[in-house]
Parts: C-alpha cells; structure tokens; sequence
C-alpha cells in the first residue's frame, strides 16, 4: 500500500532518475522496433554493451533499447544522443568504429551517415534528416528516447504526470471538459469526438463499467498501434487509466493481436511495472480511484477490429459484430456501457492533460485536431511510420518526408484506410489529410494505412486485391458482406482476366451500392470502397481491361505477353536458365524466343536479363495480339 | 410510445422491436434469420427499413422501437435492396426451381421436372412446401438470378441419428447457432471458418454425437431451409392432419404436434403453446414418438393360451376367456400392477376393477422408484406434508439451484432448461456429481463427490448451517432439537475423505447456499435408489429447510404423480410392486394381471397370467392371455405431470390394427365378468367419475379440461415444516476386494411401456444404448478391456451382461449402466438382484465386478 499522498512520491522518483543518469550524458540509442529487429537491432545493441564494456566506458555510456523511430525503410537506426547522431543501417562490424570515432574521439562515421537520394547530401542529425523534418512527433516522438521495458524512461520524460494532475485536481467532468475542447477524434477509423464518446458512456446509467484499448490492428502495411505498444506502452495506459477515471470505469482490457509478440510482450510487463508502483490496482497514487488493465489477445481475425465484435471475443463468443444501436456506452462488454478507443486515441489523452486542450486544438484543421500516425509504404523511397499533424498536404507527406517515389517512377495513386479506404489519384495530390477531405474523396482516414502506388499498378487489379481481402475477412454474419464481396472479387477476376462484359461496370457500382447500404458492420459498409473509388477515378484502366482486353499497367498476366526484342537480345543465355518452365528457346548468341503456349508469365526473364541489354519486354492490347499472331504464324510454317 | 410505420400511426408499449411492432400490426417485413424465440441476429438483412431521421437501412429485428420513430418498410429503395440482397442468397442456394416461371404448373403436373439437376430441385428438396426461403422469393418476386451460382459442394453429413445436414443448401441465419447456445444451452454449432467459407459446423468438425448435441431437434425446428432435415421424413410428402397431444415419454408433459399422413405419424414436433415446454422438445418427444406408436413390436390382436401356444383370437373370445378364468381368483391371491405410462382414467379402472371386481388389494406399479414414492414414504413416517406445491417455472427463478444425483440435461431435459434459464440470469449453480456433466461448465461449483456418499455431503452441509446459526440464534422450526441432536453423532471428522472433497469446497457450497435467495434443490433417482434412499431424502429435506430451499423431485413416467392421487384412494395394506413379484415367485400368489413392464417372471409360479401391453416382451412366454392395448396415441385421457399439472392428451389416430385402449378393455372384462360399474363408453365418462371420487382432483373442473389445471395434494392435516432426525451408521461403502466397483446408473425415462427405447430405436441405441456399460478409460485399460466387447456385471447376489462403453468424464471405480425396465433380463440391471427387485431403492451403489464375457 502507498503513503497518502503519493503523487509527491511520483515526483521524487523522477528526480532520482534523473539525478541517477546526469553522470552518464551520452546513450546509443538502438531502435528495437519490430523492423529493425529483423534487421538484427538486438544484436547490435549488444555488441555496443560489450564494446562499452571492452573500452571500459560503462560510467559515461549507456545504450538503450528504445522503441520504433519510425524510419523502418533504414534500420537498424542508432541514434547517439544528446546530440542526435543519425546512423542507419548499422551493421556488427561498424560497431568498433563507432565507439572509437564517435564516442572517444568526436568524429562522424561518414559511411553510416543517411544520403538525401535527391541532393546526396550526407545527413549527420536525426532531425535534420527529411523524413522527420515535416513530422511532428508528439505522439510518437518520446519512442525513440524510451526503453519500453522500464517504466523509470517514461516516469524520467514526465510520463504519469497528466494522471497527477487529473488525479488530484480535475473532476472527471472537467477532464471531459478538457478532452472535448481539445477536439481530439477518435484515430481508429470513423473520428468520433472522443470526448463525447467518453461523455456519453460516463453518464450511462451503471455501476459497472469497462474501458478498451482496441489494438487489433488488422488493416495490411498497417503498423503504427503496434508501434506505440511496442515503443512507449505507458503512454497508453496512463491515457486508458485517465480515460477510465473520467468516465468511471474499474477494468480496462487491451486487446491485442497475437500477431504482435513484442507488443504483448512490453504491454504486459508495462501494465506489471504500472501495478508494481500503484498506478493500476485499488487506490491508485493514494487516491480514491481504483483500476485494473487485462490483456486479452486476439486470434487475429480482421473482424475483431470492429467494436461490436472485439467485444464478443472478449466475451469468449466468436467475433461477429451486431447492430448498434445500443451503442458501447450503453450497453458493451456483457451488457455494461464501455468505451472503446483506439491505441493512438488513448496515446494522444496525457498529452492533452498536460499540455492543455488550447495547445492541443492549435495543431491541425478546425475540424481534425492535432496529429495522426500514418504507416507509410509500397512504392514510396522512405517507407516507415510517420506522424503528421492534421491538414498536412498528401504531396508532403509522399514527396517531402516518403522522399518521392521509388526508381524515379510515375505517383499512380495512394490507398488510404486500410483495405475499406479508398484510391486516390495524382490530381488529387494537393488535398489536405484530415477527417473530411479523406471522406469527400471517396477515401477515409480509417487508423492510418497509406499505401503508395507507381505507374506500374493496375487499378483494376489492387481493387481485385483488396476486395479478396475484405472477402476473405468477412465474418460471414451477413449476407451482403459474405456474399457481396465475394460476386464483387469474381466481376473483378473476370476483368482482369480480360473477360468482362460492357454490363459489368455497371453491374459492380450497382451492387456496391447494396453492399455498402446493407452490410450489418462497418467492415462490410467501406469495402466497395476500392472499387468505387479506382472505377470514379480510373475508369480508362476499366475500359481498357474490359473493351480493348488491355491492362495499361502491364499487371494482369492474362492480358500481357513477355517478349524477347530480337534486335536487342545477345544470346546470353540468362533467361532460358531462369525460365522455371522451360519456355524459351535459343542458343548461345543467338536470338532467344519465347515460346507463348508455355509461358506462365512470371517475370523471370524480365528479372535477369541484363539492363544494358533489356532485351524482355511487356506487352498488352494491340502490340500483344500482333505479336502472338506473328507467333502462331510461325508454328503454322514449322 | 407513438410510432408511424408506413403512415399507420401505432401505440407501442415497452421494449420491442421493429419487427415486432410490424407483424403485430400486420404489416407484412420479409426476414430470415429472425425467430420470435432468438435474440435478434441482424444477418440476412431482408427485414431492412427506413427511419426518418436515421441513416441507413437498420434491420427491423435488431432495431427497438423509440417513441416518435417515423417508419417505412416498403420503399423502392428498400424492395430494389431486398431484392438484391435476396438474389445474393440465391446465387449460394440452388435456385433454379425458386425462381422457375413454370413452378407452379410443375408442382401439378411435374412437366419440367428434368430441368434441373435432382439435388438442386426443389421438388425433391426435403423441405419442399416447408421453405421459408421458398416464401420469401414469394412474396419479392423474385424471377431471376444475376448472379453466378455458387454451389458450396460439401458433403451431406448423414452420420448423426435422426437428422441429416447439408449445409449446402445453408443460408447461415445462424438459428440453429442461436437455438443451440440460448435455449438449450448445449452450443453443439457454432459458425466456423470466414469469408465465403463460412458455414456451420461442430467443433474440429466431430460428428455431432461427440460434440454436445442432444438431439433435442430444436436447430432442425428452426432451419428455415432444408439445411436440417428429419431422416424420418425426408422422402415423406407434406402431412394431411395435424393434431394435438401430450408426450407420455418422461414427466414432464410436454405438448407436441404430431403430424400425420394416411392415419400414420409422419413426426412429432413440439407446441409452442405448450405450458411446460413453450415450444420445445427433447429427443423422445421429437423424434420417438413415430417409432413408439409404428414399432415393430406392437401387438395388434389378444392372444390366447391353446395348449401350449399363443395363438390369435378375436377379442369375443379373448375378453371371455380371460373373465371365465379370472372369476376364480379372489382377495389375496389376484394381484394387478399397472403402468404409470397410462392415463389417469386407466390406472383409476385398474384400481376399481382390483378392488370392486377382484376384490384384492394387492395393486400397485412401478410407481414404488420413484422420488415421490420415497419422499412420500418418509413423510408418512414423519407426518408431513410432501411440499409438492411448485411448477417447473420457479426453478427458473431460483437464485441458487442446487442439482444432485441427476444427469439433468440428459435425464429430464426440458427442467434443464429452467435450470439454464436461471444460470442466464446468473444464478449460482452447484452440482454434486461422481462424473462430470455436461452442464458443469455453467456451474458455480462441482462437488466431485465419490458415489453414493451424498448423506455425509448433506449432513456436513448440516452440520456447517447448524454452527453458523448458533451464533445468529435463528429461529427454530419443529423438530430441531432432535435434528441437532441426532446430527451430533455425526463424526465430521473423516467426512472430507470419505465424500472425497476439501473443506475448503464444502465451506464453498455452504456460502453459496447460505446465502442464497429462492434456492433450489434438484434430486431424482440417483439420490433414492440407494440403499440409503429414504435417509437421503430426510438429509436434503432438512438441508432444505435450513437454507430455505424449495425441493424439486424428479420422476421418470409420465403419469406419476397421477398414479400416485389415485393411488391415495386405495388401500396400502396390500402388497407393493416388489412383493407382488416376490410373492409371485414364491407361490403365494395364483394370478396376476399385469399392465406395464416388469421384471421377467422365469421363476414365477402362477396359476394364471394376463398381460396387457402394448409391446411384445419377454413374459408373453409365460401368459395365459396377451390383451393389445393401444398406446397413448391412440386414445383421449389425462396425464398429470411431474409438477402436478393435469393436462389432457388426445387421440390422434384410430387404434392400430385390433389393439384397444386400455380403459376399454378393463371394461369389457369387468363387464363380461358381470360387474355392472364399467358402464363407460369414453374416457370422458371415467374422467369425471374420477375427479368427483379421487381427492387430490377435487378442484379439477372438467369444462376446463383442455386447459391443464394444477392437482391438489395437500390434505392440510399433516405439518408442512418440521426437521427429521437422521440417522446414523456405518458406512456399507467399503470396497470389497472381490467387488471393487461401484455400480453408478443413470436414470432417464427410455422406455414406454414394454419397449425400451434405447434398444429399439436406431438414433436413441446411438446416442444411449441401454446395454452399454461405462468405465473409465483407466479402469478398462487395467482390466484390458475395449470399447464395445462383451461383458457380465456381478454382484453378491445376480448378475447381467452388456457392452464395454469408455467414457472419460467417469471417474475410476465406478461402472454405469442405465436403468431401464422393459429391457431382456438377461441385459437388465435388475438382474443384479435376483427376482426382479427385492427393495424398491436399493438399486444405486452396488458393489460388482466386471468380466470379459466367455
């Protein structure tokens, strides 16, 4: 049991913490996110323990396992602090050269340094580095200073102090009070004024009532609530421990993928660190308000994300969702209202506590407030989590901090939302990201997924793609999402198959209608959107596959051809080695032929033949039928 | 609240639904997976409809009415939706004949039959003329198909008893998920797999008869489809009558349809306007209603002893032949016993012509196992009133319910759902049991109790109450003082090893029980027959007392309760059920006129037999005369069931082949022997001679017959609350090394009469084979014994025979075997104690062993 007044205790701790690490000023730094892990991140932290020791500099050096720094695409990331020394891609064998040269003798590693790919200016300051520049990292930003697995790094960075404050001074109304005025939205997907949320679950009429972390994050490339759980778990629970005492909850749960080992592997030592110095558990800080975090795992079922349904997989019953209303706040977790938020949502709370709803409100649009984390990925040259705040242009976020995209390629389009967000195109680069703007273009902000897409994307295709997704991913409780996206993904295969009828646009706008007004949840009310959005936005590529059987994006293997240019081919050899079926024909200097009966089209030949050479090339339509006619020509001559 | 739906202005009272409200009022919403039992789904999504003010298309049967809500159901939006949302279904169902333009001639005149594959047709679809997707596509006009078809081609399951699945014609409306889980508490199915995959099925796919199911029919009920299909019926046409009954296949008197094609039951379903079952059934009342009444076994023409053989006469000559012959035996050498499976009106003759026509008191029935009959007894002993005034409902209101000595989903399945009904609503649940149950997994608390220990459980559980309320000084009902101090002798000190539980469990179910609200105590026969069965029933009885509880004995046949009013017109002085077949044995007796089962009477040494039943059995090989009495289907009576409900059943089909109804013929013989107070001509007749005669009908008013009216059976003069002092001695449970098991049997009605339902019937043989018996996978591993080889079951004193059977929730040193009468001698439990059964409840615990059989 904790003194009376322990809040001062809070304080205390602090100080020691800080006064302990004033003798040591300098900290490598090693991002221990999951990317970064697979880049083996553990090892070259300990390689940097064992060098300190070597060197005997374990009085003045510390190194630190902290969590995801977001610049994935570079990793394992180092950063040598205070100063912010930027290495990337650190590998074991750097490790002694670091040490020598940046720890003892000042000097800059060059070679790790990062290289801007358009200016090729080596980059020595993490902040100065592009892809942080427009960032604004409230949210994310203490992640990379934190161990996750000490509470003492979040205590050391003010962390608890906003549970303090509302502990102690604030009433549950005036925290409301604070969250409603900050204008802070829920980041999970559809943007409810969490304050309100909160508020209505508060004045729900119960004795028992629950909290949830939703961090059943499921859309695919999606990665920024595991991020967060992984990187700075406290931030979340005190946010779920302040929400729970605004709205007067006793138990919260964190559902979680099982997905994510390492998420739920520093979640729940955090959640034990938190009850280890009474700030989960019966009388928290010495106050009079008690309250208890579950972990509960999920079986990852992308369903399980939505409210209704991650509620009755806590119950133990299958993850089905049902119709609201009742709403959560009036009856959720076995009939007692609960408020459910999403990881970043319960993230963004102390922050606001601490900082002020007037601060907080400043940042972003007047309707979307403060930040939001994207995941950015595919065909972009920085992938990685990136925190934006509201309003931010999407040509910013893709060509300032994504640094462009890939191989100098054409911007197709970018999906945002997860698999139920929408396509949006080139001409549409200037729009600004927040709740609205997203919604108005046929897209949504869903938790923040954005994939970028070159000219090398079939439209018809990535929406063929993400309805198969949603498809297999529907629960299968309601007709129009079960069987809807399934007659949905069989139009789209028949397009890109090149069999689809004039009939058949109208066919899937007409029956995306019926799956967006009669599914039962929202997994199955967004998932047209790819469809509806790539058919308003790209219908050429439609009619291309469907009336010319052309796929202008060289994607869909039934409409394209591989083809040796015999004016270019050197008769290497290359590719007749690579064929997995044995389709190309040809002899040492001479021209190589691929026969066109055989050939799968996998890309191999594409893959090997030489650049200076590229011999193979692709083709669709008009140019496509020639060359097969001339082909078959041919086999009629033999 | 005011509502408008489709501009009708309508006034709404409490918590309902749009759906609700609609059907009410006649306003016609197409739906699917709605059903007015389930709780709302929201999933086929045809019930759709538009709110003024709200977005979207909310489902009607998910949706609750709010005061002001401006409602329409048939908008074009709405009807294009539904319509599309219907031809999604269809594009996963076979279709073609739905939406054929031609059905309706082909219904006449099959013109375009070959059309469409077999299996996809619906006039070869089970369900045809029964669909409720065939209405829908009805009523919106459906006329073609958009989509693809998509046949999900899985196989047919048709592994199960009783009803086959193909889940190919499945819509998924999650019904008979939803039926499975809320109402009967068993969750056999659930959905499983996602995406288009999505179906329903059991867990890892194990055939149903491993996963739970109880074959209850209630999912087959509920299929809109012909997902689900009765095998029974699967080939049969749709039925030409419909009509009305009781079940007589255990006590609790469920009401039943029963439909019928050509004077023949084609199956058997239950009424929603049932007063116990409300629309539910259990497997006999589903599914064995059709093989009792159409059994093989049944004997359709009297029987007479020519010489040596049995052979066939008209019912002239046997009716004379039996009264010639009976006219001899008088008083103490005729004895009658009589099934409590027959209506109240037969048992009340059977009485009278004992008593008016052979003038014996020597008349009794199978009544004498029962749970009343040994509450009955140790109240008579006492001088008390039985406290028999409750109705199955209240056990659904109970706060604590505590079930002993009894499987009840398995043996009275229709309680059990009071009983989960309560456990929903978060009543504690404690369940003493040796084995585990299937119902432990809503229980609060198990007590693992090792059998035949539950006196010490209940005086323990005494003992605990009697300490607490020295110190609270509660006030004291009669017979305290020698309550107490006849439970200071009892020795606590050895009871947690003998009962096998902690005390930390024992003082678990004392809290639980003490602090109870509306308890209530479970018991049946697992808990009489015991050679301790009376000083069982006093242990609970004051238990009960202490915790203010209300006991709930559970009996097997239908009629008991009514066997047991008529019964307290009668004399008690003659001899009881076990006697009349001791003294049949012995000698003493010269005739006996048997109406029911019985154990095989190879030794008896009679003069004259008479049976009349409606079964071939074994003891035919010993009668003078076989009368065929026709069963309960076949006749109109009353029943009183276990809660003493007296409800009429009725005739559904005329007699088969020369069988009569039991009344009928006791009054032809009465007559034909000269008795002139037989005159009746139906059962109306002897019901209201009944009710003016029998005491505990007094208050039954014949006008209201159909309603089914509550028996009185206190007679106010006796006390209703008083302790019984028990008493103690030593334990008989010690193992004898040459006996090392414990004989443990399982009670549920699975018989009607002379057929044992469990042997006879396919689907029952599979689900509970009367012959098996059970051992622990430990035990038969010891002893080298495999499932299904034949084995004998001996005990000190007669032995029986049947088939290994391993189960796993059974706990070593206790074998299982059902109790059953009507089944062969030679595989009856009764043959552990030679000459039927020499005490009424000594049947549990026996000490035996088991061997290979040679």
């Amino acid at each position: 049991m904790m003194d009376e007044y322990v809040p001062t205790k809070l304080d205390e701790i602090r100080a020691k913490i800080s006064e302990s690490r004033k003798e040591k000023k300098t900290c490598i730094t090693v991002c221990g996110g999951t990317g970064c892990h697979a880049y083996g991140c553990m090892k070259v932290a300990e390689a940097f323990k064992d060098e300190i020791i070597r060197q005997n500099l374990q009085d003045s050096v510390d190194v630190r396992i902290t969590g995801c720094h977001g610049f994935c695409e570079r990793g394992p990331i180092t950063v040598i602090q205070p100063d912010g020394i930027f290495y990337q891609r650190i590998q074991l064998k750097d490790i002694k050269e670091v040490i020598s040269e940046t720890i003892i003798n000042k000097k800059i590693v060059n070679r790790l340094l990062y290289t801007e790919p358009r200016t090729k200016e080596k980059i020595v300051y993490e902040k100065e580095v592009p892809f942080y520049k427009k960032q604004r990292r409230i949210i994310f930003g203490n992640n990379g200073f934190i161990d996750p697995t000490d509470i003492n790094d979040y205590i050391a960075l003010d962390g608890y102090k906003a549970l303090v404050k509302v502990l102690f001074d604030m009433t549950s109304e005036e925290v409301i009070a604070d969250i409603k005025a900050s204008g802070l939205r829920g980041r999970g997907g559809a943007g409810f004024l969490t304050g309100k949320k909160w508020e209505v679950c508060r004045d729900a009429n119960s004795d028992v009532k629950y909290i949830i972390c939703n961090a059943d994050e499921g859309d695919p490339g999606a990665y920024m609530d595991r991020s967060l759980l992984e990187g700075n778990p406290h931030s979340v629970i005190e946010g779920m421990i302040i929400g729970a005492y605004a709205i007067g909850a006793s138990l919260g749960f964190i559902y979680v993928r099982m997905e994510y080992p390492l998420a739920v592997k520093n979640i729940t030592l955090a959640v034990e660190q938190a009850k280890g110095l009474g700030l989960l558990g019966e009388s928290i800080l010495g106050s009079e308000f008690k309250f208890d975090i579950h972990i509960f795992r999920g079986a990852g079922a992308f369903v399980s994300g939505e409210e209704t349904s991650l509620m009755a997989s806590i119950e133990g019953r299958r993850a089905f969702p049902r119709q609201r209303p009742p709403y959560p706040a009036q009856e959720g977790l076995w009939g007692k209202p609960t408020n459910i938020n999403n990881v970043e949502t319960w993230a963004n709370v102390p922050l606001v506590i601490n900082k002020g709803a007037e601060w907080y409100s400043q940042i972003g649009t007047k309707n979307s407030k403060g930040t939001k984390i994207f995941s950015l990925v595919g065909k972009i040259n920085n992938t990685g989590l990136v925190e934006v705040p509201m309003g931010i242009k999407l040509r910013e976020i893709i060509y300032d901090i994504g640094g462009g995209i890939k191989d100098d390629k054409k911007f197709k389009a970018v999906q945002t939302g997860g698999p139920s967000g929408g396509c949006i195109p080139a001409d549409k680069l200037d729009l600004s990201i927040d709740f609205e703007s997203l919604t108005k273009a046929g897209s949504m902000m869903g938790s923040g997924g954005m994939i970028v897409m070159d000219e090398d994307t079939c439209m018809v295709d990535v929406a063929r793609y993400f309805l198969d997704f949603t498809q297999q991913e529907s629960c299968g409780k309601c007709v129009p999402c079960r069987i809807g996206t399934r007659q949905l993904v069989d139009i789209l295969t028949r397009i890109t198959k090149g069999k689809g009828d004039e009939k058949d646009l109208e066919k899937l706008i007409d029956l995306s209608a019926s799956v967006k007004d009669g599914s039962l949840c929202g997994l199955g009310q967004t998932a047209p959107n790819p469809v509806l959005t790539t058919i308003r936005y790209f219908k050429d590529e439609y009619e291309a596959h469907i009336k010319e059987k052309r796929c202008p994006a060289l994607v869909c293997k039934d409409l394209i051809i591989y083809h040796i240019e015999p004016d270019k081919c050197v008769g290497c050899l290359l590719c007749l080695k690579n064929c997995p079926v044995d389709a190309i024909s040809g002899e040492r200097k001479k021209v190589h032929v691929i026969d066109q009966e055989l050939c799968i089209k996998c890309g191999a030949c594409l893959d090997v033949c030489p650049p200076k050479v590229s011999a193979v090339s692709k083709y669709t339509g008009n140019k496509r039928d020639r060359i097969l006619m001339k082909a078959s020509r041919q086999r009629v001559k033999k | 609240m005011k509502v408008t739906i489709d501009g009708k202005k309508i006034e709404v009272k409490g918590k309902r639904t749009v759906l609700e409200v609609a059907r009410e009022k006649g306003i016609f919403i197409p739906s699917l997976c709605d059903h007015p039992q389930l709780t709302p789904f929201g999933g086929c999504r045809l019930c759709i409809v538009e709110i003024k003010e709200k977005g979207g298309y909310p489902p009607s049967c998910s949706t609750y009415v709010e005061n002001g809500m401006e409602i329409k159901t048939k908008t074009p939006r709405l009807q294009k939706l539904r319509r599309e949302i219907l031809e999604l279904i269809l594009s996963e169902h076979p279709n073609a004949c739905l939406i054929c333009s031609e059905k309706e001639n082909c219904d006449e005149y099959k013109s375009t039959i070959r059309k469409v594959g077999e299996v996809t047709g619906c006039v070869l679809c089970s369900n045809n003329g029964r669909c409720e997707l065939q209405d829908v596509v009805e009523t919106l006009k459906i006329d073609k198909v958009r989509f693809p078809s998509v046949y999900r081609n899985l196989e047919v399951k048709k592994g199960d008893p009783f009803f086959d699945r193909d889940y190919n014609l499945c819509i998924l409306c999650g019904r008979c998920v939803r039926v499975c889980q809320e109402l009967r508490g068993a969750a056999a199915v659930s959905f499983i797999y996602r995406g288009s995959q999505a179906v329903v099925g059991t867990v890892l796919d194990l055939p149903l008869i491993e996963s739970g199911c109880q074959f209850c029919g209630a999912c087959v009920d509920v299929c809109p489809t012909g997902s689900l299909t009765e095998r029974g019926i699967r080939y049969e046409d749709l039925p030409d009558e419909r009509a009305k009954t009781i079940c007589p296949l255990c006590s609790m008197g469920c009401e039943l349809i029963i439909d019928l094609k050509k004077q023949k039951i084609l199956s058997s379903k239950p009424s929603d306007e049932g007063a116990v079952n409300e629309g539910q059934a259990c497997v006999k009342g589903r599914f064995l209603i059709k093989e009792v009444v159409h059994s093989p076994r049944r004997i359709l023409k009297p029987l007479v002893r020519v010489n040596k053989d049995l052979e066939e006469a008209s019912w002239e000559e046997a009716l004379d032949f039996v009264a010639q012959r009976l006219k001899k035996f008088k008083g103490k050498e005729v004895a009658v016993v009589a099934s409590p499976q027959v209506s109240c009106e037969e048992y009340f003759l059977f009485q009278k012509f004992a008593s008016e026509e052979l003038k014996t008191e020597n008349m009794d029935s199978s009544y004498r196992f029962s749970p009343l009959a040994v509450i009955d007894e140790m109240a008579q002993e006492n001088g008390l009133e039985l406290g028999l005034n409750f109705e199955f409902k209240d056990i659904s209101r109970a706060k604590t319910l505590f079930l002993i000595g009894e499987d009840v989903p398995k043996s009275h399945p229709i309680i059990w759902l009071e009983v989960l009904k309560a456990a929903q609503q978060g009543a504690k649940l404690i369940v003493a049991s040796p084995a585990e149950l299937s119902l432990n997994r809503y229980s609060s608390l198990w007590l693992k109790i090792k059998p035949g220990t539950e006196f010490y459980l209940l005086s323990f559980l005494s003992k605990l109450f009697l300490q607490n309320e020295q110190e609270a000084g509660n006030p004291r009902i009669e017979g305290f003082d020698s309550f107490k101090s006849s439970l200071g002798e009892f020795d606590s000190s050895k009871v947690f090893e003998m009962v096998g539980i902690t005390r930390e469990e024992l003082e678990e179910a004392f809290g639980l029980l003490s602090e109870a609200e509306d308890a209530a105590f479970l018991f049946g026969m697992g808990l009489t027959q015991h050679p301790w069965g009376t000083r069982n029933v006093a242990a609970l009885w004051n238990l009960a007392l202490q915790a203010q509880a209300q006991l709930f004995p559970l009996g097997l046949e239908n009629n008991l309760r009514g066997v047991f009013e008529i019964g307290q017109n009668s004399s008690d002085k003659g001899l009881n059920f076990n006697q009349i077949f001791q003294a049949a044995s012995s000698g003493e007796l010269k005739a006996l006129y048997l109406a029911g089962p019985a154990p095989y009477l190879k030794k008896a040494n009679l003069e004259f037999l008479v049976i009349q039943d409606s079964f071939v059995n074994e003891n035919f090989k010993l009668a003078d005369a076989v009368l065929p009495a026709s069963t309960f289907a076949e006749t109109d009576g009353t029943f009183v069931n276990g809660e003493g409900r007296l409800q009429k059943f009725n005739k559904v089909i005329d007699p088969l082949g020369d069988a009569k109804p039991d009344w009928w013929i006791i009054s032809q013989l009465a007559r034909r022997m000269g008795n002139k107070g037989f005159p009746f001509k139906n059962p109306a007749e002897i019901t209201k001679e009944m009710i003016k005669v029998i005491p505990g009908f007094s208050n039954i008013s014949y006008a209201e017959l159909e309603k089914g009216q509550k028996v009185h059976t206190q007679d106010g003069k006796r006390k209703e609350r008083s302790f019984i002092p028990v008493k103690y001695s030593d334990s008989n449970h010690e193992k004898i090394k040459k006996y090392p098991f414990l004989m443990s049997l399982n009670y549920s009605l699975d018989y009607y009469r002379s057929l044992a339902l469990s042997q006879e019937s396919k689907g029952m043989k599979a689900i509970r084979d009367s012959r098996w018996i059970k051992i622990s996978p430990e035990d038969a591993e010891k002893l080298n014994l495999e499932e299904g080889e034949s084995v004998v079951v001996e005990s000190s004193s007669g032995k029986f025979k049947g088939f290994v059977k391993i189960v796993k929730s059974l706990p070593k040193g206790i074998l299982g075997a059902s109790f059953l009468l009507g089944e062969d001698s030679d595989f009856s439990v009764s043959g552990l104690i030679p000459i039927g059964f020499q005490e009424s409840h000594s049947l549990g615990m026996l000490p035996v062993k088991i061997k290979r059989e040679k």
